[in-house]
């Protein structure tokens, strides 16, 4: 032990303890913590991480200057798992090679590796024989998309659940952390009035008062200007030979009469343009035509607020999900389909572009009126399974042990059948059988056992320990994780008989549920928007002021869509998770193939394209992860390269030190710089470079693409200069190298994705605990080329996934 | 009543709303309101906080002169015509909302503290801070009205990503708390604040609505009960998230049964609006137009409004600005920068102006609702460009119901404490505090502000 602490002092290069404040004599005090253990056993050679800690990291990581918060000296590199929590921290930075910070004396590659796989090794004994699975809340509400995901599948209704529910707070950049779902009288005020809204509908009760549903050619706009140009056909959806429009599909509630309004795109000023040249306008359920309105015309104002106040038609609809289309006839003078705006009408521009085409803004849906009870719905026939017409009690009692179980997510009780009876039988009193339907209905979908999945300890369990939670318990958290919803009627029956854990049975469920549609859309909008902040993309505002001015709303919507259409793709292929930085195609229209600088692509339908330029393969490539990661004027390296080290590398790096200006000064000087200037020049501050060396030199690599991801190869007056540098000091030269290089270490990126998945699916941070639990699943995916399949098979078997720790 | 129907500009509701189907809402309301107010006796208090987000440009702000001997900044030049109800209260400071050995997050911390003068937990899941000013107020006065408490604002709450560093988005998004643990989220869809105010408004008959009120009482109680089953068979853990449940249940309760005893009070015939109205300006006028509503027809005492949370990014082409609000608040002295944050800040208070206008048109007890109500209008950041919590911005409109006297700019040692103003106003509203987050003590100067 002394002949290592001499070498470590001797060892130490003169810059390392400079930059240490000269404390390295008190490595002297550090490595071999628990003394006592030694001195009993003196022959024991030091562990690798000892001689590696001692030599490389207890000149800054002492008790004494506790470089970054942090110290080594208590750690016991002996017995690594008593110190579990210090060594997976020095793991991390052995891994992803952060440590020691580049300019310092650093081991060799061999050393890096050999050590950390030490280290590991270790730890992950210690934690088979002791697992720690962490201890997820035990009530879980359900977040936004969740509950609609449940009354979708359970009373077979779409809702939109944004109308309905405030959004979900975000911990740990998901909103199914179990924490941050909390509930506050607002909440549950709007649970009472979203479940007697949707018992109405669920039964199909005519009385049901005429609302209003509203319908955005934009995701979520909240107004009638839109930045969309449409001047050709959208989709699919749209029929041939029409420009614009919105398609939506909407729930009909009863059969009745409904009221469809058509509303125009209007310019900042309210007015509504393109009225010089009559347009015709048409309006569709399933197909069917239902209306069709002429505006505009010679006799028409070229300009009007009121154009579009007799667009509206009242039509006879039977209860049910129905398609409807409001579009815009395309006549011969229309442009080539495919083709964005060379710059848009903006605000203040409002008054130079008179010939901004119509557009249609959104789609109103009210009703309904004179309203019957449907013979037949989707609702009600998931609903009523008898008509209560015989033995009303007996089928009421029926029909509610089937909707409870459901709910609930495991068999109903006694007292359950109980509650929901008496609410039948209360409002049945005075009403039809419906009625007491409807009453329970409500009762159930405020009760905590639908809005919350619960997970309680079994009685026998000692405090703290690891147990495996119950059958029932494990399907809902595997329908959550895929699904974004409840188990079905086969994954419950299975977990009530108990019969989920037997061999190849739990396996044949994952797959089961990983292959049906719903999976992949619930991961692609739940895990992927949040993981990748794809669904920031909707609150972009590009400059399109002097930068960027034809940046508009079908762009937008189409970096959205390749990103959607990509994932998708992934995993109903069941590709590798590395492929999602290397993938050599991806999904385009001639807009964005245009973006991209792709010939060839012609219309505004996706389809595949396979990627000459290697620079535009994989997630790196794609506008809508280079655009949430810019500002609206310009790029920024340091959010770039953030990005990477949270998403990519699994090197994450502090927040910035209070009262620290995290601004860019703009030069002085008044020549235009380059953002590569400003940040060296930000960097010159000792303070910033401590994290700035790590983030802004990865994010350079990617400074080819500019703030909306088109390439370039000049910012400002200056060249583009996209050399970048990874954190072991290794160079790389734009995008396609960066790309190499982080696929030579792909498995750090399968680990972020690995923790990323069970953040999400548990509901909770990950902890120093879970890296073993995490190792393993990477180890297990690693046999199957790291394919989704593999690696979500191993989620749901880990630890973490199937056990949980008693309250202790 | 022609009054209401000035007060409320029909125009902008109507814009507001989106659809035409809202049509009807004015005329079939204003005779109920009406009749609400003429049976009003005593002139009720209420309170209403502002908040504006990302700082000031403070040398634009401050007004000159002291006392009743001064002029307004260029940024409160919009509320001259409001002087006599307008305090100026100049030097309080957020000393919570500082770092405290917990680095970064000024923004968080002030919003987060500054209706409750507590340092706030940093974590972004498990969230902690003291019970809001507003909030205690709305215990206080909540006895009459359906709703204790109404929280909105005009900020986008569908925002993915961390708040702040290390900060749970609730910090920012909101300034009430009805428990230290317990953030109440603020609302940005009129449609969902009518559906609060009003109900979800399936029918205006009374004997509909009244069942579905017994409905709902019913569900409430047995929801109850099985709340506290679960309690007990889930045991002491989880404590927080079971206390909050059984306290928003209370809270729905009392509402139920307040609307219950307030049957026979006739209830405008409402339509909902879509959702949220075209641009910032018409949905904050909306927005302004929904808290005058509540007031008038006394469906609650309290409301916060924030113009957007801290950090907001929100760009204001509609007056020239189309670069992001928060990096221009990091101005660095650059003239340009500065005056373009003049601009937003003059633009809310302008906004604010008008609100102020349409309630003191609007008549309540003997006077107007401005006259009865205390309105504290400020932010928890001074200098944006360096994040600090004071002097804070921060002005009192209203009369108090006879409590506040204004047309003064009142000025206080340095950093004294902006939860002693706070505690100052509780007590003006006959709700006596001993102690509200840091507090050292109410205005010994009481007196100035009455």
């Amino acid at each position: 032990m002394t002949r290592v602490r001499r070498t470590a002092l001797f060892a130490h290069p003169p810059g390392g303890l400079a930059a240490c404040a000269g404390l390295a004599w008190l490595a002297a005090v550090s490595t071999g913590a628990s003394s006592a253990v030694r001195a009993q056993a003196p022959a024991v050679p030091p562990t690798p991480v000892a001689s590696l800690v001692t030599t490389y990291c207890v000149s800054c990581h002492n008790d004494r200057a506790k470089v970054g918060g942090f110290s080594l000296a208590a750690a016991d590199a002996a017995q690594v798992e008593r110190s579990a929590e210090a060594w997976e921290k020095v793991v991390v930075k052995l891994r992803s090679r952060s440590m020691p910070p580049a300019g310092m004396r650093r081991p060799d590659n061999n050393t890096y590796d050999a050590v950390s796989q030490w280290l590991e090794q270790e730890l992950d004994r210690a934690a088979l024989a002791r697992p720690n699975p962490g201890r997820p809340a035990n009530l879980h509400r359900l977040n936004r998309g969740e509950y609609a995901n449940a009354i979708r599948d359970l009373l077979g209704i779409d809702v939109d659940a944004a109308a309905l529910l405030p959004p979900d707070t975000q911990a740990y950049g998901f909103d199914t952390n179990a924490d941050a779902l909390s509930i506050e009288p607002a909440l549950l005020d709007r649970y009472l009035t979203a479940a007697a809204t949707i018992a109405r509908i669920a039964v199909g009760d005519p009385s049901v008062a005429p609302a209003v549903e509203r319908y955005t050619a934009v995701q979520g706009n909240a107004n009638e200007q839109t930045w969309l140009w449409q001047t050709e056909r959208l989709s699919e959806d749209f029929p041939l030979g029409s420009r614009g429009g919105i398609a939506a599909r909407h729930y009909f509630p009863v059969d009745g009469e409904y009221d469809l309004r058509v509303r125009l795109a209007r310019t900042y000023a309210d007015v509504i343009r393109g009225l010089q040249a009559p347009s015709d306008i048409d309006v569709r359920v399933d197909g069917v035509r239902v209306g069709k309105f002429t505006v505009g015309g010679a006799k028409a104002p070229a300009e009007s607020q009121d154009a579009d106040e007799p667009l509206h038609v009242r039509v006879p609809v039977k209860a049910g999900s129905r398609q409807i289309v409001a579009t815009i006839v395309k006549t011969d003078g229309a442009r080539p389909e495919g083709l964005g705006p060379d710059r848009i009408p903006i605000w203040n521009r409002d008054g130079d572009v008179p010939t901004f085409p119509l557009g249609i803004s959104s789609l109103l849906v009210t009703g309904p009126y004179n309203g019957r009870v449907p013979a037949e719905s989707p609702s009600r026939q998931r609903i009523f399974e008898c008509d209560g017409r015989g033995d009303a009690t007996e089928c009421a009692t029926r029909i509610l042990a089937i909707l409870a179980r459901r709910a609930y997510r495991r068999p109903a009780t006694a007292a359950d059948a109980q509650t929901l009876m008496e609410f039948f039988a209360g409002a049945r009193a005075g009403g039809s059988f419906d009625d007491g339907i409807r009453a329970a209905l409500e009762r159930l979908l405020v009760s905590p056992d639908f809005l919350f999945r619960i997970e309680s300890d079994p009685r026998n369990v000692a405090p703290g320990a690891a147990y495996r939670i119950s059958d029932v318990e494990l399907a809902s958290r595997l329908s959550y994780f895929l699904w974004s919803s409840g188990p079905d009627d086969e994954l419950l029956d299975l977990a009530v008989a108990g019969q989920l854990r037997q061999p190849g049975v739990l396996d044949q469920q994952v797959r089961r549920l990983l292959v049906h549609p719903r999976a992949r859309a619930a991961l692609v909008n739940n895990f992927f928007g949040q993981w990748l902040q794809t669904r920031n993309v909707w609150l972009l505002t590009p400059d399109a002021n002097t930068r960027f001015p034809w940046f508009d709303d079908n762009l937008r919507a189409a970096f959205v869509r390749e990103t959607d259409l990509f994932l998708d793709d992934q995993l109903k292929a069941d590709r590798s998770i590395a492929d999602l930085l290397s993938a050599d195609y991806t999904f385009l229209n001639q807009q964005l193939a245009g973006h991209y600088g792709i010939r060839g692509v012609y219309g505004s339908h996706f389809r595949r394209v396979t990627l000459a330029d290697e620079n535009r393969w994989g997630l790196l490539g794609k506008a809508s992860v280079l655009a949430v990661t810019s500002y609206p004027t310009r790029t920024s390296p340091t959010i770039r390269g953030k990005w990477l080290l949270d998403n990519i590398l699994a090197a994450p790096v502090p927040p910035p030190p209070p009262d620290v200006n995290t601004t860019l000064e703009e030069s002085k000087a008044g020549k235009p710089e380059s953002v590569r200037e400003m940040l060296e020049r930000h960097r010159t501050n000792p303070t910033c470079a401590s994290c700035h060396a790590r983030m802004d030199p990865l994010g350079f690599s990617l400074e080819n693409f500019d703030a909306i991801g088109q390439w370039r190869t000049v910012d400002g007056e200056s060249a583009i200069n996209p050399t970048g540098v990874l954190l072991d000091g290794t160079t790389v030269n734009g995008p396609a190298a960066l790309r190499r290089a982080l696929m030579a270490q792909k498995e750090q990126f399968v680990r972020t994705v690995t923790a990323k998945l069970l953040t999400y699916a548990l509901g909770r941070d990950m902890e120093y605990f879970d890296a073993p639990a995490i190792r393993g699943i990477v180890r297990a995916a690693a046999a199957d080329d790291y394919r989704w399949s593999a690696a979500i098979l191993a989620i749901v078997k880990s630890p973490p996934f199937q056990m949980r720790r008693a309250r202790s | 009543m022609i009054v209401t129907r000035k007060a409320l500009s029909r125009r902008t509701v109507l814009r507001g709303l989106g659809t035409a189907i809202a049509l009807p809402l004015l005329d079939a309301m204003v005779p109920a309101l009406t009749a609400v107010q003429k049976t009003a006796a005593a002139p009720v208090r209420r309170l209403g906080v502002v908040y504006h987000p990302n700082g000031v440009i403070y040398e634009n702000w401050l007004p000159k002169g002291t006392g009743r001997d001064f002029t307004l900044s260029p940024v409160l030049e919009p509320l001259e015509p409001f002087r006599n109800q307008l305090i100026v209260v100049t030097n309080l400071s957020s000393h919570q909302a500082e770092a405290l050995g917990d680095g970064g997050g000024d923004h968080s911390r002030a919003s987060g503290s500054y209706l409750t003068g507590v340092h706030i937990k940093k974590s972004d899941s498990v969230v902690g801070n003291g019970m809001s000013m507003d909030q205690i107020a709305a215990r206080a006065l909540e006895r009459a009205t359906q709703l204790s408490s109404l929280q909105l604002t005009a900020d986008d709450n569908s925002l993915v990503g961390a708040c702040d560093v290390g900060y749970s988005c609730a910090y920012s998004s909101t300034l009430s708390w009805l428990t230290p643990t317990l953030p109440l989220m603020a609302e940005n869809n009129p449609r969902v604040v009518f559906e609060r105010l009003f109900g979800a408004s399936e029918t205006t008959d009374p004997r509909a609505r009244a069942s579905r009120l017994r409905r709902d009482r019913n569900i409430l109680d047995s929801v109850n009960a099985r709340v506290r089953e679960l309690q007990q068979s889930l045991g002491p853990s989880d404590t927080r998230k079971m206390s909050d449940y059984l306290e928003s249940l209370r809270d729905v309760e009392r509402r139920i049964q307040k609307a219950e005893e307030q049957s026979t009070k006739e209830i405008p015939d409402v339509h909902k609006p879509a959702g949220v109205p075209d641009g910032f300006q018409p949905h904050v006028e909306l927005l302004y137009d929904l808290q005058l509503l509540a007031y008038q027809s006394d469906l609650t005492r309290v409301i916060t409004f924030m113009y957007g949370r801290e950090q907001t990014g929100r760009p204001y082409p509609q007056i020239g600005i189309p670069e992001p609000h928060h990096p221009l608040t990091h101005h660095q002295n650059d003239a340009e920068k500065m005056r373009k944050c003049t601009v937003i800040q003059t633009y809310h208070v302008r906004l604010f102006a008008s609100y102020l206008e349409k309630l003191r048109a609007t008549p309540d007890g003997d006077g107007n609702l401005l006259d009865n109500l205390v309105l504290l209008y400020g932010g928890g950041i001074s200098n944006s460009d360096r994040h600090t919590h004071g002097p804070l911005p921060t002005l009192l409109l209203g009369g108090g119901a006879g409590t506040l006297r204004g047309g003064r700019h009142l000025v206080y040692p340095q950093d004294t404490p902006l939860t002693n103003l706070q505690l100052t106003l509780l007590d003006k509203m006959g709700v006596p505090t001993e102690r509200l987050g840091d507090s050292t003590g109410q205005f010994t100067e009481l007196a100035d502000l009455g």
